[in-house]
């Protein structure tokens, strides 16, 4: 069908009132959008522990979320006349995940069956349990030696325990009151399920990895709990079922017994005298190689029955750990001081006369050599790496540890498990922890708390936040990180530092996100940080108080060792963080996949996201519109050839102004006035043809022909006072820019997307990490893959939004042709410079220049 | 040595108590927590309290009801307001009739501290 064809029949279909009141919805689209943003912004912001918050919020949030996201689906379909009704049943899935969370009810993510350790940390404790996470995310973050192992997920659990049919019974179990018959109850279900058929896909997967496990030199796995909840606020330490000494092909059954201990008697009693409901639990299972291991045990980060003293306690015996966890065969104990060089303050050596050990006929309980007996099976040395590695931990969960170790027969140590202390006395309790006086304060109540915590280190100051440029984490030395900007290149950083300041940024930015993910103590916004500790060596960040003082602290940092249960233990807090999960990631990126569908959305965000493009896409297939003197449509008069055309949702045309053309004296987008500022400054547009050699032009040649079919034949902006979003093409380049311009800093946002271009993809990825590198030094958030790069920026004041589109525009005009020259990578960073250099008043770079 | 300023706090959410009581403890002051409004009236009428910190809306006597008995049994203990936003309307009216202060949730445990402090100060001076 032609062109004008086309034009013709949508016309007629929509009239000028139709095109109004779309526009009108479109306009209350962008808001709800920036609506739910805005909640899930706050919501993360109450994760950082400086807010209390109660159930109340929790309901009023899903309930805002809730309604905007629904009202976002109505407005797409009424844009495009019902184009996406099967968007509803996406909302109504997220909307179902939300409300699961709020009534407390256990549903597992999406995810794998079957998990490799190393591809775990605590972000994916939903599918493979608190203890398992938590293990793989030191393994990761910390280089702790672990055994290898994999994760039966709590996806597999799920679907499991589906198939087996058991609703029934484990309703029932929760009704009983009497205690012999839960007990009769709990061992019909448990017989049931460990009779159950597992689905072939999911004993398939936790074969192979098995048999992989095995074929690595582990004939004997062990088979651990990792159920949901266990070890979070409620310790169920010892009360789900571990399989030692499991052979590869004996795995899917120890699963499945795993999986049933989630309906032991003693694990319902334990539930109900805790106020939990009696049978609502997820359990995911570890899988790990059994370490022959010549000696084992448990050590404390501090003595739970007197945490003031400044000891670790070590409990040690010959073989596996499990000698020390029964009690069996004797143990030695050590006190070891928590200062290194870690000297042993006291030890008693037991008399241990069996152990349990692997033999090729897996574990088995043997007497202990004669010469062993009394002889204390670790060295000061043993000691000393035991007294590392558990302090390495706690200072990395800022809570004393309790953690479970082996050395293996060549002498390695290995972490077991780590989980917080429990402490044995009521003076365990904090102290009151008031600003020590022999310590300067350096700063105080300046800037925004962006995660509560404690943390001491050398101040690190960044210019270049590049992991490259990252301080090494020692066992002797933390670090605080001060930076003038929370810029998103600061992330790589974050994880590994004791505490982060900056000068500028919010309590809702990114920087913020990744800092209360990582649980790193932040103060944002604070004001001349990077000036008043640039003298500094040592500082200590109280993120509780708002305070910096001179020097470590010691009160304080202990103070935050003690700490029975933290913020994030508490419901609320779970339940706020299960809903986000569940709201604010983004999957949706790539419009041009095929997963960019109503069925490829699972969050809200990926809900308003798929919305949002999808009613920008119906709009700006400029054949829709016919610029003309009354309408909203209109052609824009530029000296530069851009052939746009304005769809004016609100404001963003003067009301006088007349005929099919506008002016830019009468455009009124306080965006699009600022990015056509960039994109009109003198230098920036060249219209000289840049040469292209004949690779360049061979690539462009056989590209066109693609391109041509599935970019938008108009450039398009949607403009209102306040909002922009502008579909620009450019020869072979498509540029989208989508933002908000308001008075406050809240709502104001710039997402900036790029594709294309005319030459081979290694000139074109050249030009991607050109435009990385701008963006970056201007503090965007930014993606890419291949030839496309999406870049963000939220949460800034207005003049710093002007600025940033302004700059936009002259990118946008500066690489146009630019790819064509890029004819090496050294020519990246020279680009780069020279366009960053002509921000700060330096000459417009030679666009001819070839090396 | 001067005393350490006496503090009721009342919600009926178990977390609100647990934070405002850990916090305001740290900070000095003596603090005892009720999830039941007529138990907290028990104790009112018990013992004399320098502040009262209540939430405005539970089952049972209400953060207004809280408010009356104190105005009219305890004249110098002060009274700060802790509520939902949609509730601040309810929670201006409580202002007009007399509480030391509002405090809107999701709220900071700093600024319930701030208002704590003056409001004890206040009341200390008054007793």
């Amino acid at each position: 069908m032609s062109w004008w064809r086309r034009f013709g029949r949508r016309e007629r279909a929509d009239s000028r009132e139709v095109i109004r009141r779309k526009l009108e919805t479109f306009r209350d689209l962008v808001e709800r959008n920036n609506r739910v943003l805005e909640l899930i912004a706050g919501g993360e912001e109450k994760l950082g522990g400086e807010y209390v918050f109660d159930q109340q919020y929790l309901l009023t949030l899903a309930r805002g979320l809730e309604e905007s996201v629904r009202a976002t689906v109505v407005d797409l379909n009424v844009i495009t006349d019902g184009r996406y009704r099967d968007l509803e049943r996406a909302f109504e899935r997220a909307r179902a995940a939300v409300q699961a969370v709020l009534e407390g009810r256990l549903v597992a993510p999406e995810g794998e069956h079957v998990i490799p350790l190393e591809e775990l940390d605590e972000r994916r404790a939903e599918l493979a349990g608190e203890k398992l996470s938590r293990l793989a995310g030191l393994a990761r973050r910390l280089s702790c030696p672990v055994p290898p192992g994999f994760v039966i997920s709590t996806q597999a659990c799920q679907r499991f325990l589906r198939r087996a049919k058991v609703d029934r019974e484990v309703e029932w179990i929760g009704d009983v009151t009497d205690s012999q018959e839960l007990d009769r109850r709990c061992a019909a279900l448990r017989r049931k399920l460990t009779e159950a058929a597992v689905p072939g896909d999911i004993a398939r997967a936790i074969r192979r990895s098995a048999a992989r496990l095995s074929r690595g030199g582990a004939p004997w796995l062990a088979v651990r709990s990792s159920a949901l909840g266990e070890d979070g606020q409620e310790s169920f330490a010892g009360q789900y079922r571990t399989l030692l000494g499991v052979p590869a092909d004996g795995v899917p059954a120890a699963w499945r017994e795993v999986v049933a201990s989630l309906y032991a008697p003693e694990v319902v009693r334990y539930r109900m005298a805790r106020g939990l409901h009696p049978t609502r639990g997820l359990m995911a299972v570890g899988v790990m190689a059994m370490v022959p291991a010549r000696a084992a045990g448990v050590a404390y980060s501090l003595d739970p029955a007197r945490p003031d003293r400044e000891v670790m306690l070590v409990s040690a015996a010959w073989g596996l750990g499990r000698t020390v966890v029964e009690g069996v065969g004797g143990t030695d104990r050590f006190e070891v001081s928590r200062e290194p060089p870690h000297r042993v303050i006291a030890a008693t050596t037991g008399h241990k006369e069996r152990m349990y050990t692997l033999t090729p006929e897996g574990v088995q309980l043997v007497d202990v050599l004669p010469d062993r007996l009394d002889r204390p099976c670790l060295d000061g040395s043993a000691l000393q790496q035991i007294a590392a590695l558990v302090l390495r931990i706690e200072r990395h969960a800022r809570r004393a540890q309790d953690i479970e170790w082996a050395f293996d027969e060549e002498g390695r140590l290995l972490l077991l498990q780590a989980r917080p202390l429990a402490f044995s006395v009521p003076e365990a309790q904090p102290p009151p922890a008031e600003p020590p006086d022999h310590h300067a304060v350096l700063m105080r109540d300046t800037g925004a708390i962006a995660c509560r915590g404690i943390g001491a280190g050398r101040v690190y100051i960044v210019d270049d936040p590049t992991p490259e440029n990252a301080p090494e984490r020692s066992d002797q030395e933390d670090w605080v990180l001060v930076a003038r900007t929370s810029t998103p290149r600061l992330s790589a950083l974050v994880a590994g530092a004791a505490a982060v300041i900056t000068d500028v940024g919010t309590p809702t930015g990114h920087l913020a996100t990744i800092a209360r993910e990582h649980r790193v103590p932040t103060i944002v916004d604070a004001g001349e940080a990077t000036q008043i500790l640039a003298g500094e060596t040592e500082v200590t960040v109280d993120a509780e108080e708002n305070v910096v003082y001179r020097g470590t602290v010691r009160e304080l940092l202990r103070h935050q060792l003690l700490q029975r249960a933290t913020v994030e233990e508490a419901r609320e807090y779970r339940v706020l963080k299960g809903i986000l999960r569940r709201v604010a990631p983004l999957n949706l990126k790539d419009p041009s996949t095929p997963t960019f569908s109503p069925a490829g959305c699972t969050t809200y965000h990926d809900i308003i996201r798929f919305a949002h493009e999808k009613a920008v896409a119906h709009f700006a297939e400029g054949f829709r519109f016919r610029p003309s003197a009354s309408s909203h449509v209109r052609r824009l008069d530029l000296e530069i050839p851009l052939d746009l055309v304005l769809v004016d949702v609100g404001g963003g045309i003067a009301p006088r102004g007349s005929g099919t053309a506008v002016g830019i004296d009468e455009l009124r987008s306080a965006p699009l006035l600022a990015l056509l500022d960039g994109l009109t400054a003198e230098g920036v547009w060249a219209t000289e043809p840049a040469d292209m050699d004949l690779d360049g032009f061979m690539s462009s040649a056989t590209r066109s022909g693609a391109l041509t079919g599935t970019q938008v034949e108009q450039n398009v902006a949607i403009i209102s006072e306040d909002y922009l979003n502008l579909s620009l093409r450019l020869g072979y380049h498509f540029n989208i820019v989508d933002c908000y311009l308001g008075q406050g800093r809240d709502d104001n946002y710039i997402y900036f997307r790029f594709v294309g271009g005319v030459t081979e993809m290694t000139r074109r990825s050249r030009r991607v990490e050109l435009l990385r590198r701008v963006l970056e030094a201007h503090a965007f958030a930014v993606e890419s893959a291949g030839d496309l790069i999406y870049s963000r920026i939220k949460k800034i004041p207005p003049e710093v939004m002007d600025a940033h589109l302004r700059m936009i525009g002259r990118l946008i005009g500066y690489t146009r042709q630019l790819d064509v020259l890029l004819r090496g990578d050294e020519l990246v960073e020279r680009y780069a410079k020279a366009f960053l250099d002509q921000e700060d008043g330096q000459p417009p770079p030679d666009r001819g220049g070839h090396t | 040595m001067r005393r350490s300023a006496e503090v009721l706090v009342l919600d009926d959410e178990e977390i609100v108590c647990t934070r405002v009581e850990e916090y305001l403890e740290k900070k000095g002051f003596s603090v005892e927590t009720f999830m039941d409004s007529q138990e907290a009236l028990n104790r009112l009428a018990e013992k004399n309290f320098d502040v009262v910190v209540t939430d405005l809306k539970m089952n049972g006597p209400t953060g207004l009801d809280v408010l009356r008995y104190v105005q009219n049994n305890s004249p110098t203990t002060e009274v700060i307001i802790i509520t939902a936003y949609a509730s601040i309307e309810v929670a201006k009216e409580a202002e007009i009739v007399g509480s030391f202060g509002v405090v809107c949730k999701p709220f900071q445990l700093q600024e319930v501290h701030r208002l704590v402090k003056q409001a004890a100060k206040k009341a200390m001076k008054q007793s």
